[in-house]
């Protein structure tokens, strides 16, 4: 039979299997152990015990956890929304900026790389410190209240979510921008469109496969954010991470950790399935379009419409069929 | 760069290489312990007295520890669980039964505490220190402070006091101060406990075991719940802190040196064990970590000042209403339901 397989297709399959073997190494064997241990008996004293158990999977049941699931997918999410807005202008200006301005500002970017990570966090408690300075500006501004806490609550967390995944989401943005054609924005403002209106429904759609990575890169990670909530988050921020890291270490109840943990990979799942599926179909960033151009620039780009026969939709059609276009050569090549 | 390759290669083995051949001549001591829990110059002697190298890796509570052994650590020589946990080790088999021949200094350990442990004949567990938790204060901000656990009850210190991120110590503060048992199993008093513990949450920043303290110098914190030695140290370096034992009575810890099966160094553990209740070397880690420990000559050598500190040797009536947290088996279940329900109480 092997000689029944074309060349090209062995070479391929040869050039696969290392990352095939890496993978299922040192990915797909861990999670199947560790979703399989959901399906064992917890041991008393930690560890897990013989024979097999459904039980830990109805322990899912447990009426705290609807709660902290809720808090997990609300905060990831705003986070993530958040992340996104920054990024885009962003990622927008690194691309369209001068060789050298664009250096300068991606080692601004990049540098917070170079400080460990949880060293950040702690600086974090020292910025938002309720003796702090950033404190006591607010209080003379009258922003805050004297005895309120900047500190562990849930608004501090996605603060320094924020700022933690931020740069996950401007690179993958900045590297999709950076290959858009920007004269079609020219185009679009030539046809009447504004530069906003152009931007929204131009650039945007153009980029949308940088935009996906950019949700997933800090979606992904927030879900299972443990550090920042412990860290900065007070008694009521608790998230999955956090319950996880207390079934594992306080309460020793390995198959339960698990158990949360395929909760949260399920999660994950759905709801990188979900947008993949959205994007795909191309819904979100042309919703995502309209809904920004009718709340900012509604007017005018109406009237550019009226006015205008061809339409800034138009050439999002057109860069989206091109793009598509190449996506099947690419897949073409490929195979 | 093609060139910088091999040196790089050959770099790397010449460090495996070396490094190697390094934990040939001199052994490595390592040591799994509490944070910020022994005395550096005591370790540095023990390092140049016995040729060895001391490597302490820390852990931040019992349990924790222990999952982190379950889960497959080894190569430990020495941990210091506390009491309860010490009997879980010994239940499932998990350490060495020390040679009290190799342990000369044991004479030196006082019965009354010893007493105390199940493991009393000291077959398994010599006690390293005993310590109480309480609560650390800035009495600055706290002009009113009373020695009792309803401070946290007090809305005006709102958002600026924590409780230990520990189940058993923090629901047994709530036990403590409704006059029960810190090791019950009653229902009815757990549930009671835990609606304590719900209203002293809403009052609290974050539950914390190491950075609070920390805070309460900065004035991020102003009232802390932790253990007496840990907040002894911070009042070394900021004199303006009060420790107090709360008057309900709170919980009493004998953290105890153990060997755990698996250690690469049983005669250097035991020679370890023997050279912390020497009893100059004890009563100098006793100074640095302002923990008491049951070493009757030992103490007998501390400053008159020190000894009469009472963070670190409480008064013997307050010792009377301190209980030892127990490990409850099955019935942990119970308490871990409890603090389910308080972390996720809103």
């Amino acid at each position: 039979m092997p000689t029944m397989i074309p060349r090209r297709r062995r070479e391929e399959w040869l050039l696969t299997l290392p990352t095939f073997f890496w993978l299922t190494l040192f990915f797909i064997i861990p999670t199947v152990i560790v979703l399989a241990i959901a399906f064992k008996p917890a041991a008393p004293h930690g560890g897990f015990g013989e024979g097999w158990t459904l039980r830990t999977l109805m322990e899912l049941g447990n009426p705290n956890y609807p709660a902290i699931v809720f808090r997990t997918l609300w905060i990831s999410a705003v986070a993530t929304a958040l992340c996104i807005l920054i990024a885009l202008p962003v990622g927008y200006c690194l691309a369209r900026a001068s060789r050298k301005w664009r250096q300068f500002l991606m080692l601004l970017v990049v540098i917070p790389f170079w400080t460990n990570f949880l060293i950040r966090i702690f600086a974090w408690k020292q910025v938002l410190h309720p003796e702090g300075i950033l404190k006591k500006t607010l209080v003379a501004l009258h922003l805050v209240a004297p005895d309120a806490t900047l500190l562990y609550n849930a608004g501090a967390v996605m603060l320094v979510m924020v700022y933690t995944y931020l740069p996950f989401a401007i690179l993958p943005i900045y590297a999709a921008a950076e290959k858009f054609d920007f004269s079609l924005l020219e185009a679009a403002q030539d046809l009447g469109s504004s530069r906003l209106g152009a931007f929204y429904r131009i650039f945007i759609p153009g980029i949308r496969r940088g935009l996906l990575t950019a949700t997933l890169m800090v979606l992904i990670p927030a879900l299972g954010a443990y550090v920042i909530p412990d860290i900065v988050g007070g008694p009521t921020s608790e998230m999955i991470g956090n319950k996880i890291a207390q079934r594992t270490f306080v309460d020793r109840n390995l198959p339960h950790a698990s158990a949360l943990t395929g909760l949260l990979l399920v999660t994950v799942l759905v709801v990188t399935g979900g947008l993949y599926v959205l994007v795909r179909m191309r819904k979100i960033p042309r919703a995502l379009g309209r809904s920004l151009a009718a709340t900012g620039t509604g007017n005018l780009t109406t009237t550019a419409e009226n006015t205008a026969p061809v339409t800034p939709e138009s050439i999002a059609d057109l860069v989206a069929e091109e793009e598509k276009n190449k996506e099947e050569n690419a897949e073409e090549d490929a195979t | 760069m093609r060139k910088l390759i091999p040196i790089v290669i050959i770099a790397i083995i010449a460090i495996i290489v070396f490094s190697s051949g390094k934990s040939e001549t001199q052994k490595i001591l390592r040591i799994y312990n509490w944070a910020d829990y022994v005395s550096d110059d005591v370790i540095k002697k023990f390092e140049t007295e016995y040729h060895c190298q001391v490597v302490i890796d820390t852990f931040d509570s019992n349990e924790a520890m222990l999952a982190k052994l379950k889960a497959g650590a080894t190569g430990y020589d020495i941990v210091v669980p506390t009491e309860y946990t010490v009997n879980v080790m010994i239940d499932d088999g998990m350490l060495i039964k020390l040679d009290p021949a190799k342990i000369p200094n044991l004479k030196n350990i006082d019965t009354d505490y010893a007493k105390l442990m199940r493991d009393g004949k000291m077959e398994y567990s010599v006690p390293y220190m005993v310590s109480v938790t309480g609560i650390g204060y800035n009495p600055e901000k706290v002009p009113d402070f009373t020695p009792s656990w309803s401070i946290f009850l007090n809305e005006s210190y709102k958002g600026r006091m924590t409780l230990l991120n520990d189940m058993r110590e923090t629901l047994g503060a709530a036990l403590k101060s409704l006059n029960f048992s810190i090791n019950t199993t009653n229902d009815a008093e757990l549930e009671e406990a835990k609606n304590l513990v719900i209203c002293y949450k809403k009052n609290i920043a974050k539950f914390d075991v190491d950075e609070a303290k920390r805070g309460l110098v900065t004035g991020e914190f102003f009232v802390v719940h932790g253990y007496n030695g840990d907040l002894q140290q911070i009042i070394e370096e900021a004199p303006n802190i009060k420790f107090a034992i709360p008057e309900e009575g709170t919980s009493m810890a004998i953290d105890c040196m153990v060997i755990p099966v698996g250690a690469k160094n049983v005669d250097l553990a035991h020679a370890f064990i023997n050279f912390i209740h020497e009893p100059e070397n004890c009563a100098a880690t006793m100074e640095e970590v302002c923990y008491a420990s049951p070493n009757t000559e030992a103490v007998k050598l501390l400053p008159e000042e020190f000894r009469q500190n009472e963070a670190v040797f409480p008064k013997k009536e307050l010792i009377a209403k301190c209980e030892l947290i127990e490990d409850l088996g099955d019935d942990n279940a119970k308490y871990t339901k409890a603090w389910d329900q308080i972390k996720s109480a809103e």
